[in-house]
């Protein structure tokens, strides 16, 4: 089985994100890089297909020259191999422009089932697996929870508002993780060592022959407006605490 | 010349959602600014009823393609019919939802025109004659205002943000041919598992309500489900609850249990060890119910209630009830 | 009556050999043979001992280890700090080590000194002196006997057995016998020679002399037969129990002793760096042969005294943990491996080919446990109390190494908490930008403001992210600067300790930790750190010396007892309250820091102290430790609960701890027992504040202030 799992590198949950001054994005010092923790359901995932069916798993990534320490958590997880694809000319790529880039990659690999997160956690778009499998006219299952292989096809858990679909699909296809799916192994020692001689290929964007400006384009980046200090709901009584509650969480937060 | 607002509305079971007439009243009044036309694509299988509703909020045309290929929701066979109307009838914008559905589809769609689209918008406006979408970025810790240069301008927007507003205008119906090459489409649904228990796995719930040390026993959780219910949320508790029996490994939040991230946190009789806010501090919006003002937790909260549980919440559950019916 | 010439009043000894003229060839054949025996059993098991492990040097600074051996071995002070068992086994030892050098002396005289220097040295007042002792050390060891045959057979003491089960074996009765056996022969010999011989001196030896009064009206060759048979009955349990040494519990006559010369000289509970990540295909211990030789002789070394487990825990607890049992599994799996092991070792020498492993139980997750790996809270109390100095705690984490780091395979929420490590530097995973942001109100500096400082406030995670951990940093912040002490913190350039993860089996992340910790304070060029965290602390005195981080570390109780001696600070505003101490174990049993704590209490008036059953070296673990903090409690009690109940058994309103980890256990323990209207715990930086009047009292949250 070839399976490719797809990873980006993105800011830890926890990283502080400051707006440059001029809006043209974010600080990048002081941020604390890991693998996008959906791409990580989908390594996951790609290890256990292939400890249970055989095969093996390619790692491809999209990202500077520091997204390469990804790729290398992702091989000591145990993928076997990975293309980097690594240019400046991506820097500003969109979802568009990465997916033709990951599937330009994508199409000169033998590939049974692609595999990647339901969005990544820095711009949180979540198209990056439809792009991919529209570039390579595969069908796409999109926020998945369970998978299971059968031969020539996967059944998959795909959970919508209020219930979860059943859906089968013939292989290849692209399947991005959603929470739930597994649990991410811890990667071993001896498997983080092996992971700095595996094999990765850095390609260039005039090596994959593919446009790279953007469709849709951050035109600028705000900070979000100041998080309003948490509020002590006033009132009389209960009743009257509860019923203040239920209007500002209705009105004010939108949570209900 | 690319003209006018589309958007692509979404049914379930024969019946509009919610997100469609908010997709419709906002799609209104992009158009209004240049006096444009608004246009709705709705496919399904017998749903043709259903344009005059779009109509009453703002929709001129509606382009119904009704097809019993069309149910269940295919990504393949409906990013391909929507793709064809787009690409017939050429409008500068295009709006879908911020749905499961919607984020699956327009991500398909917008690969097929090759267009650019922003997903998960928070606000829309028209600026130089242009779609400008703000969305949130970084789980909200920065918003990124998205232009595109290429036809149509897509965005998704976040369902429940926008206001629904009625505008009756005339949802004339276009029918469209929604059939599709049955060869070409790979997946298949092979079931619907409607959630009948209404509840959802902590890690997945849109709402949580979470009890803890507070609830002095296994008893008091019930009114916590009882909110749960009224909220369509599932209920979690602290590492103290779940320690004293009063509920399962599985449904603990925090360090040491699952980490979430819901929309709505309501954090009851629990104090806030740090061990559970590392569990949930990245939810949404945090609501603190508990007798002790010097509680931790509501140096997290963003609303606080300090007073006895056992009132607060069954009267909060009764608002609530109210305000959903 | 028969009486022999040589001896007389003033010229007092007796005859050695009397009745039994013709038997020193014979006995001299059978000593060779037990001899040969015992000396086989030795040199098997010295094979055995060499056969497995990896090699590791415990025989430098020899002075030291000598001083160990006459200490621990030979003047059994570990032994004595328990009473009875103390008393039980002095006796026995004692006994036994002063009747040996009797048998030694009337063999020096009878076959070296009288033929060859016609010396006779048994004779008259020393004769006398020596045979009254031989009775009193010989009764010694008839009491010890019955002391530990009451204590193993109908007091059963829990510790001599596992879950209340005894593990007695048919092994512990033997040797109680044999040596009873020849104690109670060699009375009878004695007294029946008496009888015979009636020397108005044996009076001396009054046992045997009292005794001979037993076989009056004997005829005198009935009695001499009986002496006979006596004498050979004495000799072949004499020489039996020899023989029998290395094949029972009596080699630890050997194992002990040469486990206290081998005792790790290095500061208590340090743990051996790994030092080769790069090339090496298993880290830690998985199977036996992973051990170091002297690991795996430790567990020859075990007598099952059980003192380990008296204090551990997670056995106390409930958990299936215990100390003795885990070196007792070891023992066994090691006696079973240990005999092919030797076998492969010729082999290999003679044919140089690899012998084809036979597929065997796992060391870790068969023979021991993986829930009783995990249970262990590193509280070193086994280590502490056991009396043949063996080092259970390292084998754990190096267990636990092999688990994480080879295997990646151990508890889900303790990967979280070492990805939360790795990410954000804290285990709670909060982001490492906020680390500082306690201190911004104090008007702290960092070291990157003004690096001229004297000391450098360690925090550490708890006391930068914890609500309530940071509560003991604004406190002890405070009294530096009432004290007016120089010190700064690192701010968001300190990084977690890495304290768990090392204990945890985590050696790698421990390391990646410890070095970016060392950069920055090496950077700084720091000197002197304090902690209020005694994990941090003893992790940056103890390992961070291994990676080059050399400084002097302080625990902010030790500052402040200092500060309160020199008079910088002065305790004025009283503290009423019952208070108990509770002892951190990484502070008490780690760096024996016992009084300093009690001292700063003591100065505080109005203070009453107590302290609870278990403390000081005996101090009952909260539970945190060893990386327990961030794991589930699933099986038995809750430790920290457990210690609540012992703090509430003293009736103490206030629990004070010097431990943020403590702090956590105990304050979760007093809100689990329903007690927090009641009780309070608190660390003793937050107490001392309060008695020099600093306390800020928090005005009550305005519910309205919307």
């Amino acid at each position: 089985m070839n399976i490719i799992a797809c990873v980006k590198q993105v800011p830890d949950t926890e990283a502080q994100i400051k707006v440059k001054a001029d809006g043209s994005g974010i600080e990048e010092g002081q941020i604390k890089w890991v693998m996008n923790p959906y791409d990580e359901y989908g390594v996951e995932e790609a290890l256990r297909l292939k400890e249970k069916n055989g095969g093996d798993v390619t790692i491809v990534s999209l990202g500077p020259a520091r997204a390469m320490e990804t790729i290398r958590t992702a091989l000591a997880m145990g993928a076997d191999k990975a293309v980097h694809i690594c240019d400046p000319a991506f820097d500003n790529a969109d979802a568009f422009v990465v997916g033709n880039a990951l599937a330009a990659v994508i199409k000169t690999l033998p590939h049974d089932i692609i595999l990647c997160g339901q969005r990544a956690i820095d711009d949180d778009a979540g198209q990056v697996g439809a792009m991919l499998a529209e570039a390579l006219n595969l069908p796409q299952l999109t926020l998945v929870t369970k998978l299971d292989f059968a031969g020539s096809s996967v059944k998959v858990i795909r959970p919508i508002e209020g219930a979860q679909l059943l859906i089968e699909t013939s292989l290849p296809c692209v399947v991005t993780a959603q929470k739930g799916l597994n649990e991410p192994r811890y990667a071993s020692l001896p498997g983080i060592m092996k992971a700095k001689k595996k094999p990765v290929d850095v390609k260039n964007a005039a090596a994959l022959g593919i446009a790279t400006e953007a469709k849709a384009k951050v035109a600028k980046t705000i900070p979000p407006p100041a998080r309003a200090a948490g509020k002590i709901i006033c009132g009389e009584d209960p009743v009257q605490k509860a019923a203040e509650l239920g209007r500002l969480l209705r009105e004010e937060a939108k949570a209900i | 010349m690319a003209k006018g607002v589309m958007i692509v509305a979404e049914q379930r079971d024969g019946a509009l959602r919610k997100i469609s007439l908010e997709l419709a009243a906002t799609a209104r009044k992009l158009a209004d600014q240049s006096g444009d036309e608004v246009s709705a694509i709705l496919l399904g299988s017998g749903i043709e009823g259903l344009a005059a509703q779009l109509g009453k909020y703002g929709v001129d045309k509606v382009f119904v393609g009704d097809s019993p290929a069309m149910e269940p929701y295919i990504t393949e066979a409906h990013a391909a019919i929507v793709a064809k109307v787009v690409k017939d009838n050429d409008p500068a914008i295009l709006l879908m939802g911020a749905s499961v559905q919607g984020k699956d589809l327009s991500s398909r769609v917008a690969a097929k025109l090759a267009t650019g689209l922003a997903t998960d918008c928070t606000d829309v406006k028209i600026a130089d004659g242009k779609l400008l979408a703000i969305r949130p970025m970084y789980a909200g810790k920065c918003f990124g205002e998205i232009v595109t240069n290429s036809n149509p301008a897509m965005a998704s927007l976040r369902p429940n943000v926008f206001p629904a507003v009625e505008n009756a205008k005339a949802g004339a119906v276009v029918k469209v041919d929604a059939a599709v090459d049955a060869a070409s489409i790979k997946s298949k649904v092979l079931e619907v598992q409607k959630d009948t228990s209404g509840k959802v796995d902590l890690t997945e719930a849109n709402v949580i309500v979470s009890g803890g040390r507070g609830m002095k026993g296994p008893e008091g959780f019930s009114i916590l489900e009882e909110l749960a219910g009224v909220l369509k949320g599932t209920v979690g508790a602290s590492r103290a609850a779940v320690d004293a029996g009063w509920k399962l490994q599985k449904d603990q939040v925090g360090q040491t249990g699952k980490v979430v991230s819901p929309n709505l946190y309501i954090a009851c009789g629990i104090s806030g060890a740090i061990q559970h806010l590392a569990g949930m501090s990245s939810s949404k919006c945090i609501v603190a119910i508990n007798k002790d003002a010097e509680a931790p937790i509501f140096t997290r909260a963003d609303y606080g209630v300090v007073d006895d549980l056992f009132k607060v919440v069954p009267e909060l559950t009764a608002v609530c009830k109210k305000m959903l019916a | 009556m028969e009486h022999t010439t040589t001896f007389s009043i003033g010229n007092e000894g007796r005859e050695v050999f009397w009745n039994a003229q013709h038997f020193e060839p014979i006995l001299f054949l059978l000593t060779a043979v037990a001899l040969a025996i015992f000396a086989y059993g030795v040199y098997r098991r010295w094979q055995m001992w060499k056969a497995m492990g990896k090699s590791e040097i415990r025989w430098d600074n020899i002075g030291q280890r000598i001083k160990l051996l006459l200490q621990d071995g030979l003047l059994q002070v570990k032994t004595w700090r328990d009473p009875y068992p103390g008393i039980m086994h002095g006796l026995i030892f004692f006994g036994f080590f002063v009747l040996l050098f009797g048998a030694i002396f009337d063999a020096g005289e009878f076959h070296i000194t009288e033929p060859l220097f016609n010396w006779s040295f048994l004779r008259g007042n020393f004769y006398l002196g020596f045979s009254f002792l031989m009775e009193v050390f010989g009764l010694c060891v008839l009491i010890g006997i019955l002391l530990a045959l009451f204590r193993r057979y109908v007091l059963k003491p829990e510790r001599l057995g596992y879950k209340g089960k005894p593990d007695n074996t048919a092994d512990d009765a033997i040797a109680l016998l044999l040596i009873a056996g020849i104690i109670i022969t060699g009375f009878v010999i004695e007294s029946l020679r008496i009888y015979v011989t009636n020397p108005s001196w044996e009076v001396w030896s009054f046992a045997g002399w009292t005794l001979s009064h037993a076989f009056t009206g004997m005829d005198y060759n009935t009695a001499k037969i009986l002496h006979k048979i006596s004498w050979w009955t004495h000799t072949f349990i004499a020489l039996g129990f020899i023989a029998y040494i290395p094949y029972s519990r009596l080699l630890h006559i050997i194992t002990t002793s040469a486990n206290h010369f081998l005792s790790n000289l290095k500061p208590a509970g340090s743990l051996e760096p790994i030092r080769d990540f790069e090339t090496a295909e298993s880290f830690g211990v998985g199977k036996l042969e992973d051990f170091t030789w002297k690991q795996i002789f430790d567990a020859d070394a075990c007598t099952r005294c059980g003192r380990c487990q008296d204090g551990c825990p997670a056995y106390l607890s409930g958990k299936p943990l215990s100390p003795k049992k885990m070196v007792q599994d070891i023992k066994t799996f090691w006696l079973e491996k240990a005999p092919a092991a030797i076998k492969a070792k010729v082999a290999a020498a003679a044919a140089a080919g690899d012998a084809a492993a036979a597929p065997e139980k796992a060391l870790v997750g068969e023979v021991i446990d993986l829930h009783e790996l995990w249970a262990c809270t590193n509280c070193m109390y086994c280590m502490e109390h056991c009396s043949a100095s063996i080092e259970h705690v390292p084998k754990i984490v190096n267990m636990r190494q092999y688990k994480v780091l080879t295997e990646a395979d151990f508890a889900p929420e303790l990967q979280l908490t070492y990805r939360n490590m790795e990410n954000n530097s804290n285990p709670w995973g909060i982001g490492s930008h906020l680390r500082g942001d306690w201190a911004k109100e104090l008007g702290v500096k960092t070291l990157a403001e003004d690096p001229n400082v004297e000391y450098l406030f360690y925090v550490g995670c708890s006391g930068s992210f914890d609500d309530r951990g940071k509560k003991i940093s604004i406190a002890f912040a405070k009294i530096l600067q009432a004290a007016g002490v120089s010190f700064g913190i690192l701010g968001n350039e300190e990084g977690c300790c890495g304290d768990s993860a090392m204990r945890g089996g985590n050696e790698y992340l421990f390391q990646a930790l410890a070095q970016a910790n060392i950069a920055v304070m090496n950077g700084y060029g720091v000197k002197k750190i304090i902690t209020a965290c005694p994990h941090g602390y003893n992790a940056l005195k103890k390992d961070y010396p291994n990676f080059d981080g050399k400084y002097e570390v302080y625990h902010h109780t030790e500052i402040i007892a200092n500060l309160l001696a020199q008079g910088k600070i002065t305790l004025k505003n009283p503290v009423s309250g019952v208070f108990t101490y509770h002892d951190s174990c990484f502070l008490g049993r780690y760096n024996e820091i016992y009084q300093q704590p009690r001292q700063i209490l003591k100065a505080i008036p109005g203070m009453k102290l107590v302290e609870m059953d278990r403390n000081l070296n005996k101090s009952f673990c909260c539970g945190a430790g060893g990386a327990r903090m961030w794991m589930e409690e699933d099986i038995g009690d809750r430790i920290n609960n457990m210690r609540t109940d012992q703090a509430i058994a003293v009736k103490a309103d206030t629990v004070a701890v010097a431990c943020p980890f403590c702090l956590t256990m105990l304050s979760d323990g007093i809100k689990d027992k329903q007690m927090s209207e009641k009780m309070v715990a608190l660390d003793i930086a937050e107490i001392v504040l309060k008695s020099m009047g600093m306390e800020e009292v928090k005005a009550p949250v305005d519910v309205c202030a919307t």
